[in-house]
């Protein structure tokens, strides 16, 4: 074979550049931590945020391959040290994700309100008992198995899974026996990345809001970080591309990268909807304040993802001329990766502000009394209101369901009313109230409890330019361990069985301004 | 629809690759290609033979809108003039109930519309009978075609000497009624 460029150089003029873009990340980082609330959460969340978004994308790096090999895929073989490279970040991701659990256990920080001391104890005055009833997997214990263990467990399987492709390589011989190594990684990997992320995800974000609870949630977010990785695999192949590597990839690699990020981009939509529609229709209170929350004080967050996910890459994509084409697919992963992050933010952000606020209460002595807690159980109750809703909104179909749940939940109701007695009556009276006039008097109480969280916030309510230079920061982490990564081993799979068919490989698209391309091309021979 | 009956001259090749061949010698020569038939999709074949982008899919996306907007306009209809019931506590303009529906529409019109135009385009009718020059194309034999109706006997030998030439497996002749 006569491959030529198949050893990646990594340049000092790109390493410097990386480096100032993580001394950049970590001014940024300094620069939130110190201009922060008392309880770093700004510092805290974009940390949270960029370190599972940029391990979640080594994740499915090695998720994807793994499906892959599995699948005796032959097409991707020439790019597969991209995602073998990409996968060993988790290696980094294990010592940010350590930092976040030595805050847990040391309680640095407030990313978890399950984890205040004193919550689950029934004779606290902080007491809780829907946490209490969850404590026996929303602890510090199962945070870190959770997080740190399978972590490590998805790291040593893609470490030993490149090891036995790139030890392939010196193979004298054509022999299978490093490519049935190979496929038992994968194919082991496969349950074990499957099961064990939902656990991750549902430790490390979905517990930021530990009241709430979704099934689709870890389906949901797993397919957000999918969608990081391929994006950034788009960027990366494009880039490596332009310096005059990778060759022998050629649109219909790319064409096939690109039916895999339209695909899995209306994958996304499905649950990003399921996971809305289910909660939407039910009606249970304490599974509605979450969109709730999320819709009222976070519109440009919660309708920007789906402009950015969805909209833009199915409209873009839907094509499949553009799916081969380097400058729109480059443009569009560009997009659907900021859209991803933006996901992430979403997912983290609201929560983590509640989070923090109940923090500030508890510290403040406004704390939660077992009247309260009786009373957010009533609350929490679904209200299916059996008169004629007038409204036509989404918004208010979820209203009439919960702002009695609202109020209990951030226990602004409690704080605002004189006595525990009186403040049973207040919720009461507002409960019956929305049989009849679930309208007006809903809206005003909502008005009155968010007073706080209503206002916009840089960094919350979207994100600032801290949370950009900090995703710069992440991203430029990434990219320089994922170079070293590449630069370590040659960029073409020599051995790989599979490597024949990746070079010729074609999709067979027809497309007239190709074919004309082409013809000119010919003409000229 | 009655056609008329057209006299085919074909040959049969045992090879995708000498059939790419052949065709690109067909055209060098100007050589009026009525048809290949290939036991698969062979790739790269379409611009050899001048094949256009199939426009099928413009019209795709026209019935799958069409479909869409079907789908939540009897919705709306329905659910707020013609026949509006109180379902959970819900508005009567339910948009998020109405998405399943809608994206089933969408998917529902989009198939059927493009099953239905192109069976129209290619004239395949329940009942219609199949115009086969070989059974062996549909197994193992890839096979080049041109029209000879109204070909003189000299334009037939030229064909038969082409074939010759680019290896072809047989020769035939078959009337297509």
């Amino acid at each position: 074979m006569n491959l030529t460029n198949t050893q990646f150089v990594f340049q000092s003029k790109t390493k410097s550049v990386l480096i100032g873009g993580m001394v950049l990340g970590a001014l940024c980082l300094i620069l939130t931590f110190i201009g922060d609330d008392e309880y770093h959460t700004r510092f805290w969340t974009n940390y949270l945020h960029n370190t599972v978004f940029f391990t979640g994308i080594a994740f499915t790096s090695m998720f994807f391959l793994s499906a892959q090999i599995t699948a005796f895929a032959g097409w991707d073989s020439l790019v597969k040290r991209v995602w073998e490279s990409m996968s060993q970040f988790m290696m980094v991701g294990l010592a940010l994700v350590a930092v976040l659990v030595i805050g847990v256990w040391g309680h640095f920080h407030h990313l978890y309100h399950w984890n205040t001391p004193g919550i689950t104890d029934p004779s606290s005055p902080i007491y809780d008992h829907i946490i209490a009833g969850k404590s026996g997997f929303l602890n510090a214990g199962w945070y870190t198995l959770g997080t740190l263990g399978f972590l490590a467990v998805w790291f040593f399987w893609s470490y030993k899974l490149r090891q036995a492709s790139v030890e392939q390589d010196t193979e004298e011989t054509a022999s299978l026996s490093y490519y049935k190594k190979q496929r038992k990684w994968a194919a082991s990997f496969l349950p074990l990345g499957g099961f064990l992320s939902t656990v991750f995800i549902w430790q490390s974000v979905m517990s930021i809001d530990p009241h709430w609870y979704s099934t689709m949630f870890a389906w949901y977010s797993m397919i957000s970080m999918w969608l990081g990785g391929l994006s950034m695999t788009v960027m990366l192949i494009i880039y490596l591309k332009s310096l005059g590597y990778l060759e022998y990839v050629t649109r219909d690699h790319l064409h096939d990268i690109g039916k895999y990020l339209f695909g899995i981009s209306v994958f996304w939509t499905y649950l990003w909807f399921d996971q809305f529609m289910l909660i939407w229709y039910a009606n249970n209170g304490e599974e509605t304040i979450y969109f709730k929350e999320r819709m009222n004080h976070y519109p440009v967050l919660f309708w920007g993802n789906l402009l950015l996910n969805f909209v833009t890459p199915f409209l873009i994509l839907m094509r499949n001329d553009t799916k081969r084409k380097f400058g729109t697919m480059f443009f569009v992963a560009l997009i659907v990766f900021f859209g991803h992050w933006w996901d992430y933010f979403y997912m983290i952000k609201p929560g983590a502000r509640i989070a923090a606020h109940e923090a500030k209460e508890i510290s403040e002595g406004k704390v939660k009394t077992h009247e309260a807690t009786s009373l957010e159980k009533a609350a929490a109750e679904p209200k299916m209101s059996t008169t004629e809703a007038q409204s036509d909104t989404v918004a208010a179909a979820m209203h009439a369901a919960e702002d009695g749940a609202a109020a209990a939940h951030h226990e602004e109701a409690a704080a605002h009313a004189a006595a525990p007695a009186e403040t049973h009556e207040a919720a009461a009276h507002g409960g019956e109230a929305h049989g009849e006039a679930a309208h007006g008097e809903g809206e005003h109480g909502e008005e009155h409890g968010h007073e706080g969280d209503k206002s916009f916030k840089a960094g919350f309510t979207l994100p600032g330019f801290l949370e950009l230079g900090t995703m710069i920061g992440f991203l430029s982490l990434f990219l320089f361990f994922f170079f070293n990564k590449l630069s370590s081993a040659s960029l073409v799979p020599w051995k790989d069985p599979y490597l024949e068919e990746s070079m010729h490989h074609e999709t067979g698209a027809l497309i007239n301004t190709e074919v004309e391309e082409n013809q000119g091309h010919d003409d000229h021979h | 629809m009655a056609t008329e009956s057209k006299k085919v001259l074909y040959g049969l090749y045992n090879d995708e690759e000498d059939l790419k061949g052949a065709v690109k010698t067909a055209n060098a020569a100007h050589l009026d290609i009525l048809d290949v038939y290939t036991p698969f999709p062979v790739h790269g074949l379409d611009p050899i033979l001048g094949l256009k982008e199939s426009r099928l899919h413009y019209l795709g996306f026209i019935y799958g809108a069409i479909g869409a907007s079907f789908g939540f306009l009897t919705m709306t209809w329905v659910f707020t003039r013609d026949w509006p019931i109180v379902f959970g506590g819900k508005p009567y303009w339910s948009v998020p109930a109405f998405i399943p529906i809608t994206f089933e529409m969408t998917v529902l019109f989009a198939a059927w519309g493009m099953t239905i135009t192109f069976y129209t385009i290619c004239g395949m009718w329940p009942g219609v009978k199949a115009k086969s020059l070989d059974n062996r194309i549909t197994d193992d034999k890839f096979c080049l075609a041109f029209d000879v109706t109204s070909a003189t006997d000299n334009d037939v030998d030229k064909l038969k000497g082409f074939f010759s030439q680019s290896h072809a497996a047989e020769v035939n002749v078959k009337t297509l009624d």
